[in-house]
């Protein structure tokens, strides 16, 4: 069963994604910020990360970046959930190396199908 | 994983939301209640990074859930803030107090809207236009107007013309009309792309005839085709229309032609044609990316998309905040009341099992003593979950106190001490609006003008303490301020004036009391926020209903102090119990002043069948609670001749009984929701030996006095 880390500060969203993942019969991990992410990170490895970008401590991008920097998540697909459609968050998200971006609100179908096309 | 995808081939439409909206709203409160605290304690010229951010941050949260969640209104309000926000925490402006009072005004407006879907209410909702006009101009850097402008005489775009050069040659002005759209919020998305793109140009808002179209003024040098395609990410082509205005006069910040739009090479080309923006996409060659993948766009309708189904989470991880948990207020009450009779029946076991032979039943008595102790510890752990902090109520005074204290010109400092001093959660609700009366009547009646207060020789600015303390089973609760304090000699002319009994001997404490009786106040000015006559009466009223006692200590010039004491909880009660005949009743112990045998002389009868009796200087009518409840007497030797005297809401009065049976802590169980209301009765509870005992409402039985 593939597990997915999902990351981000907003209970009701985290929830939220949780149920449909686990719903369409992922494993989910949850994270209230970039920095738990990380540190849950250290020790199990992901099939796909979902991360918000607004995070106290450790932001979506942050996250991004230090995850690149470990071999083991250096191909692990990473998706930004974000509110920040703005072409300039979407440059910043390339740069740090995220696989893709998915505007928020989202449906949660799409999530579903956007997740499909890079989990391996 | 493939095959629960199988199962169903609906679309995301029939996920049911609703099931998350819950914890969206407790949630959206808490970043709201933070915003606001945060806010409050901005301080406007010295604002760090990570104190605009975590503002931000609440704004952008809330925003983020009220769209997901489908609740539109609170979601575009809330973007308005966030835009303000976000120029703030990026020092493109200068935060000052008029943003603070909007974005106030605006997480209270957030509230409500919010309130208004947690209730299910429909229809109209009340307007946000202004707020967010308000916040827009303040984040466009201009200062916001009073009024909404008529929409027949729209003014030119505020924007102020840069010094030089009105226009770049070859910008053109444009109106371009979006809609008619589901989400009219998602065209602001717009105005981020022109904030983010350096060039693209200027985008103003404009007045806008129907609800789901958007109309923004907008100076540019882009091409139309280049306009929409970058659009076309937030608001399909379809939905756009664009009017040109001809050449630019007056637009704002000049913008450089030939960088419009080059920022989004990685997009499609333009010219393509957009179906309606994907809301997601792929790097190419990203690590993880798909194959071949231009940016995805599948438009709103994704094929083979799961149903989901809910199904039980073994795989759930334990969450990081499992630390608190949230339950529904009716479980504890529930495990509360569960306790309550495993109380009682502990209790009716300890008394059956006294006329057992220690030597024989020697280790069920062991047993019994254990299970005395465990429901006691059982008791009280059950009670502390209905019990919050006090900080939950002194959080909403800051806000009020510099709302109060800037309308009435005073300059006030706020302190609070014991936050964290708990209370029942039933206590906390019904104590908040006499606090907030106290607290108010120190801003406007105690501390003085700063003017005032400089020819006084004490510092200008007054100081109002809350503060929370425990003191054996009760919470002390003060409120204390060094304003002007109350004056002997006002209170006792007014006092005259209003015919009540009063003389220059009485003790000060007498005279503080003396503000408890209905419609009294010394305040010479009567103000829209307190001294129109009602309060302090009220105030008693509301906190002797809780079973607890209010005292003033006060000193002339110096200020002031109001002490609440409250017991801890509601559910159980010290009293007093009383036999009557063959029943018995159970008096609140805090309304319970003395107890005496009573001679037959000393009572006697006025007017129709009422009764006095003299108690020292004083009579007080009596009451006899044989007749009021109709007791039946089957032994006619004995009679009541036991006075207990009582006092609420400012009166005393004497209740004949037949004896006393003594003190005890009682588990308080509702009369109404099991029966029905019954007068003179507060509640019931059961005793030791399973009998039930009426507890006495003395302010019914006081007021029933006065008639």
């Amino acid at each position: 069963m593939p597990v997915i880390l999902a990351v981000d500060d907003s209970p009701s969203m985290r929830k939220m994604v949780s149920f449909t993942l686990t719903g369409a019969g992922y494993q989910v991990v949850e994270a209230v910020d970039g920095q738990d992410a990380y540190e849950k990170a250290q020790t199990q490895s992901f099939d796909l990360v979902l991360t918000d970008q607004n995070m106290p401590r450790l932001d979506g991008l942050g996250l991004t970046r230090k995850l690149r920097e470990h071999p083991q998540f250096k191909t692990t697909p990473i998706l930004m959930l974000t509110t920040e459609s703005s072409d300039l968050m979407k440059q910043a998200g390339r740069t740090a190396g995220a696989t893709g971006w998915l505007v928020k609100p989202f449906d949660p179908a799409r999530l579903l199908d956007v997740i499909q096309k890079v989990i391996k | 994983m493939a095959e629960t995808q199988q199962e169903s081939g609906g679309s995301g439409d029939s996920f049911d939301l609703t099931q998350f909206y819950q914890i969206f709203f407790e949630e959206a409160g808490e970043n709201l209640d933070l915003m606001e605290q945060m806010l409050l304690n901005l301080n406007l010229e010295t604002a760090d990074d990570e104190e605009l951010n975590g503002i931000f941050r609440c704004a952008h949260s809330v925003k983020g859930g009220a769209a997901t969640f489908g609740f539109s209104d609170v979601a575009e309000l809330t973007h308005q803030m966030e835009s303000l926000l976000d120029r703030l925490r990026r020092h493109e402006l200068q935060p000052n107090a008029l943003m603070v009072d909007v974005l106030l005004e605006s997480a209270d407006a957030s509230r409500s809207l919010l309130a208004r879907h947690q209730a299910g209410e429909t229809g109209e909702p009340p307007s946000s236009a202004d707020l967010v006009r308000r916040i827009s101009e303040l984040a466009s850097g201009t200062t916001p107007s009073q009024a909404a402008p008529a929409p027949v005489a729209q003014p030119v775009p505020a924007v102020v013309p840069p010094p030089t050069g009105l226009s770049v040659k070859g910008e053109r002005q444009l109106e371009i009309r979006m809609g008619p759209l589901e989400r009219p919020a998602q065209a602001d998305a717009v105005k981020e792309l022109f904030r983010d793109i350096t060039g693209l140009g200027e985008i103003v808002d404009m007045p806008s005839d129907r609800a789901d179209t958007r109309v923004f003024k907008v100076g540019t040098s882009s091409s139309n085709e280049d306009l929409l395609d970058l659009f076309a990410f937030h608001v399909s082509r379809e939905h756009v229309a664009i009017r040109d205005l001809g050449e630019a006069v007056g637009v704002g910040v000049a913008p450089q032609p030939g960088h419009a739009a080059m920022s989004f090479a990685d997009d499609p080309p333009p010219g393509t044609p957009i179906a309606p923006a994907p809301g997601f996409g792929f790097f190419e060659g990203a690590p993880g990316a798909p194959e071949a993948v231009k940016v995805t766009a599948e438009g709103a309708e994704p094929k083979g998309s799961a149903k989901v189904v809910a199904r039980p989470n073994a795989a759930h991880q334990v969450q990081p905040e499992a630390a608190t948990i949230r339950v529904a207020i009716n479980k504890v009450d529930q495990l509360i009341n569960l306790v309550g009779e495993l109380v009682i029946t502990q209790a009716m076991l300890a008394q059956n099992s006294r006329s057992l032979d220690p030597a024989v039943y020697q280790q069920l008595l062991t047993g019994l003593a254990d299970l005395d102790r465990n429901t006691r510890d059982l008791q009280e752990s059950v009670m502390s979950i209905r019990m919050i902090p006090m900080s939950i109520v002194f959080s909403r005074f800051p806000r009020m106190l510099r709302d109060l204290a800037s309308k009435l010109g005073k300059k006030v400092d706020f302190v609070t001490q014991g936050e964290a001093t708990e209370l029942d959660k039933g206590l906390v609700e019904k104590i908040t609006d006499p606090l907030t009366h106290l607290v108010r009547n120190s801003c406007d009646h105690g501390i003085e003008m700063p003017e005032d207060r400089i020819k006084a020789g004490k510092p200008e600015t007054g100081t109002i303490t809350l503060s929370a303390a425990h003191q054996g089973g009760s919470i002390v609760i003060e409120v204390r301020d060094d304003g002007r304090g109350l004056s002997r000699e006002k209170i006792l002319k007014k006092a005259r004036e209003r015919g009540l009994d009063v003389s220059d001997q009485m003790s000060d404490a007498d005279v503080w009391q003396l503000i408890f009786a209905p419609g009294f106040s010394t305040a010479d000015v009567v103000t829209d926020v307190s001294g129109r006559g009602v309060g302090m009466d009220v105030v008693k009223r509301n906190i002797a209903a809780l079973n607890g006692t209010v005292e003033i200590d006060s000193s002339e010039g110096y200020g002031m102090r109001v002490s609440v004491r409250l017991p801890l909880t509601l559910a159980i009660m010290d009293g007093m119990s009383v036999g009557v005949g063959e029943e018995v009743y159970i008096l609140p112990l805090s309304s319970v002043v003395e107890s005496f045998q009573v001679k037959d002389e000393a009572v006697n009868t006025v007017g129709q069948g009422s009764r006095l009796v003299k108690v020292r200087d004083e009579y007080m009518p009596v009451i006899e609670l044989e007749k009021v409840f109709q007791v039946p007497r089957f032994d006619f030797e004995k009679s009541s001749d036991i006075m207990v005297v009582v006092e609420a809401e400012g009166s005393r009065v004497a209740l004949l009984v037949d004896e006393l049976l003594g003190q005890q802590q009682v588990v308080v169980k509702n009369l109404e929701t099991n029966y029905r209301k019954v007068p003179n009765v507060s509640g019931a509870t059961i005793l030791g030996d399973g009998k039930v005992a009426l507890i006495l409402d003395t302010s019914a039985l006081v007021r029933r006095s006065r008639h």
